[in-house]
């Protein structure tokens, strides 16, 4: 059988399990989700959309059971819907399911051609849309059907003054860095001419016009790109301290100062070039701080935006939409299927399934009886189910969760970067010993020209251009060598925490496991027909187990007569039962054979499902989670190199021992919260370890938002996701392993750049303040630094892995 | 010579000063503010697209016109 790629979602699948129609034999579906949003846009006329998707793929739409009523509530309305002076009504949103640039076009042209809309506007980067209407044309519920009609989804959230805040510095430094770099563009253009003519001979006019020009462009950097630094420095001043701003204001001003004499008359040879690349070079580092600190806004916002908005509460018998901080203790919940529970609480039912996947990491339902413990964030994976708060909103672990990763998130936790810190002082010293340069000059000579020239040249020659390339010239080069192993390191700044780091902590379902279940082994061979009757049970439910079965009777190539139950039905927490020709199907675990009066006498450590036909057990199936094949050779490498390894997971202690035997890890830490994992990297941390948290859910982002350095794989959870410094993008764990080589090396190198430049300073700047240096060979020294840094840099990538 | 260099800076600061220009405008109407849409703005680049761009334009102008006479309507009432 071959494999074809589904015509919406181009997932590829084998074609026997493919949805074909007769009318159009070339087109195949992997779901009903799939062919019904393809039918919706090419009726619509939206076809160009997979000629725009290119080569991306889509997550299959998934059918949400979440009401959109809620959207036209009054209290919905007083929190999210603000409205415009022109009177029109404005929503922020989270659109999810957004893969590629197609799903933003698609999604805004769907929303363009509907009534009522004025404007739809949806960043790609961060998934924010923004979407203002007219009430009175169409209401809010309607819109969020259209965006779901077409496979995705829409949550809204506040724009808080954070983001707003965020957003306008963002816009602001991108402008002043991309005036500076323009500047120091043309500067370096017009450098080449004037160097040149200084070695081949320059008429005074020319050179006195290409100074004229360079101080334009120099002008326009120190003060307009510049300013952000004067402002640090002047409130550095107010508050009596001497700051990084101070050093490259004054430093850059003097330097500004100095050349504007030269260009008016006086002897000597101007720097402006010097002065455009002070500003740009630290502005450019400025710009990548404020885009980490958008980019953790604009996490907080997606995470928010998760948080139910009502609960629906029964008193009485009447059922009552309240918003969520109404909800007091001893208030019966009403929880739907799909939907979240918005408080802690305890079942008031007898049988229901919740996934605490948000908590635990495990894909499994958990199955409630009544006073079992419900926690909030949960999902209601069965029917309608009843229980009592037993915690207000504010005291609730989804709360709780989300007040400590806005705190977490807003301080993390971050080393010292060795270059900064080192830059800080080396500023002080060269500012001090330019000053002392000057004075024992102008003592000593009495000439004030002379001893200004002096102190120039050894500010020039000691501008700490290679010294601020070193790390991150090393750290580009490295990055780009991470991202072409798959390895995505979201700020430069992590290598070098990563190359110190002494643990991983490591977590189990999707990171050393592959976090799906699949079949181990089966009881009892079927023949054609029970197997065509157990794909018909399995295909109808989306239960992991189910889809563990399923995928296991297509990989063994089974030829499957596909047929059609009758009467399907879910047993709540159980299984599935349905019937065919007066026969009846059970499939499910063993509480379900046992209601129906089958006996089994089966046992086993692993999860078991079992399928009977009219009361006859006929095969049981043993399902466990496969563990990643490269997990050993990860963790012998963490051996190898000295980095202790902790597995610390949600699963019962049997099966996380069982896991961390398999694998070599000695330390395993089971039947972990979300809380006990970010307790536990605290107490790492306090017991002064540098820690590398790798992860995958929704359970792991308070753990990850703890670490000094968090790794997800590409496909967890969006709040891990966006929780984590580096990404794994291919999955694989030899990712986590390249992870480490390359910021080792890198590290190794930013070093070994420190190190030359600190040598080349401690030669040249005695040779300057001894006046040995003219400031013209000064500037062309202070570059050779700079080239040998960069060159130093190439050699990283030269190590195979 | 020299006037030909100077004419030469002119013309060149003229044309990166205009350029700057329409950068700096640019950033300010929000064209970079989603630096993963603008890098596939190629895609958006159609003669449909600029047609729907039409077609928007003038849905906008309607519905602004038609807010507006309600708000006339309901402020004279």
């Amino acid at each position: 059988m071959s494999i074809v790629k589904c015509t919406h979602c181009q997932l590829e699948f084998d074609e026997s399990v493919m949805i074909t129609e007769d009318k159009n034999p070339s087109v195949y579906f992997c779901c009903n989700g799939c062919q019904g949003v393809y039918h919706l846009l090419k009726d619509d006329g939206l076809e160009s959309f997979y000629e725009k998707m290119g080569n991306s793929t889509l997550a299959p739409p998934v059918e949400t059971d979440d009401s959109v009523e809620n959207f036209d509530l009054e209290s919905f309305r007083q929190r999210y819907i603000k409205t415009t002076p022109e009177g029109f009504s404005k929503v922020d949103l989270v659109i999810e399911g957004i893969h590629c640039a197609a799903c933003v076009w698609l999604n805004e042209k769907i929303l363009d051609d509907t009534d009522g809309v004025l404007e739809a506007s949806i960043n790609f980067t961060n998934n924010k849309a923004k979407i203002i209407w007219d009430e009175e044309t169409v209401p809010l519920s309607e819109i969020i059907n259209k965006i779901r009609s077409i496979g995705y989804n829409a949550y809204p959230y506040e724009q808080s003054k954070e983001d707003v805040k965020a957003t306008s510095a963002q816009k602001d430094y991108f402008l002043r860095m991309s005036v500076a770099v323009f500047g120091s563009m043309n500067v370096m253009m017009i450098g080449v001419a004037k160097y040149a003519g200084l070695f081949s001979g320059i008429k005074p006019e020319n050179l006195h016009l290409i100074h004229m020009v360079e101080s334009l462009f120099a002008t326009i950097v120190l003060f307009y790109s510049g300013w952000i630094f004067f402002r640090g420095a002047y409130y550095g001043i107010k508050n009596k301290i001497v700051n990084m701003d101070l050093l490259v204001s004054g430093g850059a001003l003097i330097t500004y100062i100095y050349s504007l004499t030269i260009l008016f008359g006086a002897n000597g040879h101007s720097y402006f070039d010097s002065v455009t690349m002070i500003i740009t070079f630290v502005l450019v580092g400025k710009y990548l701080e404020v885009l980490g600190k958008k980019s953790a806004v604009d996490t907080m916002d997606k995470i928010k935006s998760q948080v139910p908005l009502e609960a629906t509460i029964v008193n009485d018998g009447v059922k009552k939409i309240v918003a969520l901080d109404e909800i007091v203790v001893g208030d019966i919940i009403e929880v739907k299927n799909g939907e979240k529970a918005s408080v802690d609480g305890k079942s008031i039912v007898n049988l229901s399934t919740f996934d605490e996947s948000s908590l635990s990491g495990e894909s499994l339902p958990v199955e409630k009886r009544e006073g079992d413990l419900i926690f909030s964030g949960t999902i209601n994976s069965g029917i309608v189910m009843r229980y009592e708060a037993t915690k207000n909103y504010a005291n609730s672990t989804l709360s709780t969760m989300v007040n400590l990763l806005e705190d977490s998130l807003a301080s993390k936790p971050k080393i010292e970067e060795m270059t900064n810190e080192l830059s800080k002082y080396f500023s002080i010293t060269i500012i001090l010993l330019a000053i002392v340069t000057y004075f024992g000059w102008y003592f000593y000579s009495g000439d004030f020209e002379k001893a200004l020239i002096i102190m120039i040249s050894v500010v020039v020659i000691a501008c700490p251009c290679a010294l601020a390339l070193a790390t991150p010239i090393a750290s580009l080069i490295g990055i780009s060598w991470a991202t072409e192993r798959g390895l995505l390191f979201k700020e430069a700044k992590f290598i070098e925490t990563f190359a110190k780091a002494t643990t991983v902590v490591v977590d189990k379902t999707g990171t050393v496991t592959e976090g799906k279940l699949t079949v181990k082994s089966q009881s009892k061979e079927l023949d054609d027909y029970q197997l065509s009757l157990l794909y018909a049970l399995v295909d109808g439910s989306t239960h992991p187990v189910s889809k563990a079965i399923k995928k296991y009777l297509i990989d063994e190539d089974k030829a499957i007569e596909i047929i059609e139950l009758e009467d399907i039905e879910q047993v709540n927490a159980q299984g599935m039962r349905a019937t065919f020709n007066h026969s009846t199907i059970l499939g499910g675990n063993l509480k379900l054979l046992l209601e129906n009066g089958i006996e089994v006498n089966i046992k086993s450590d692993y999860t078991v499902y079992h399928f009977a036909i009219d009361g006859e057990l006929i095969s049981t199936f043993e399902l466990e989670d496969s563990i990643k094949k490269d997990s050993q050779e990860m963790i012998a490498y963490f051996e190898k190199i000295g980095v202790e390894t902790i597995m610390a997971t949600g699963d019962n202690q049997h099966v996380a021992q069982d896991v961390g035997k398999k694998v070599g890890i000695k330390k395993v830490y089971s039947e972990m919260s979300p809380l006990d994992k970010a307790e536990l990297m605290n107490s790492l941390k306090d017991e002064g370890k540098i820690v590398v948290m790798v992860g995958d859910g929704i359970n792991d982002a308070l753990a990850l938002s703890k670490a000094d350095v968090a790794i997800a794989m590409g496909s967890g959870a969006d709040v891990a996701l966006a929780m984590s410094d580096v990404v794994v993008l291919n999955d694989s764990l030899r990712g986590i392993k390249d992870s480490f080589v390359i910021s080792r090396r890198t590290y190794k190198f930013i070093k070994q750049n420190l190190f030359l430049s600190l040598v080349y300073n401690v030669i040249t700047i005695p040779l300057a303040m001894a006046g040995y240096v003219i400031p013209l060979v000064a500037a062309l020294s202070m570059s050779l630094s700079s080239l040998i840094v960069v060159g130093n840099s190439m050699r990283i990538k030269l190590k195979e892995i | 010579m020299n006037a030909v260099l100077k004419l030469e800076l002119i013309v060149g600061l003229f044309v990166s000063f205009t350029l700057l220009a329409i950068f700096i405008w640019s950033v300010r109407k929000g064209g970079f503010d989603d630096s993963k849409k603008m890098m596939d703005g190629m895609l958006f680049d159609s003669e449909e697209d600029l047609r729907d761009a039409v077609r928007r334009e003038n849905k906008q102008k309607a519905l602004k016109e038609k807010k507006r006479l309600e708000m006339e309507n309901s402020s004279k009432e």
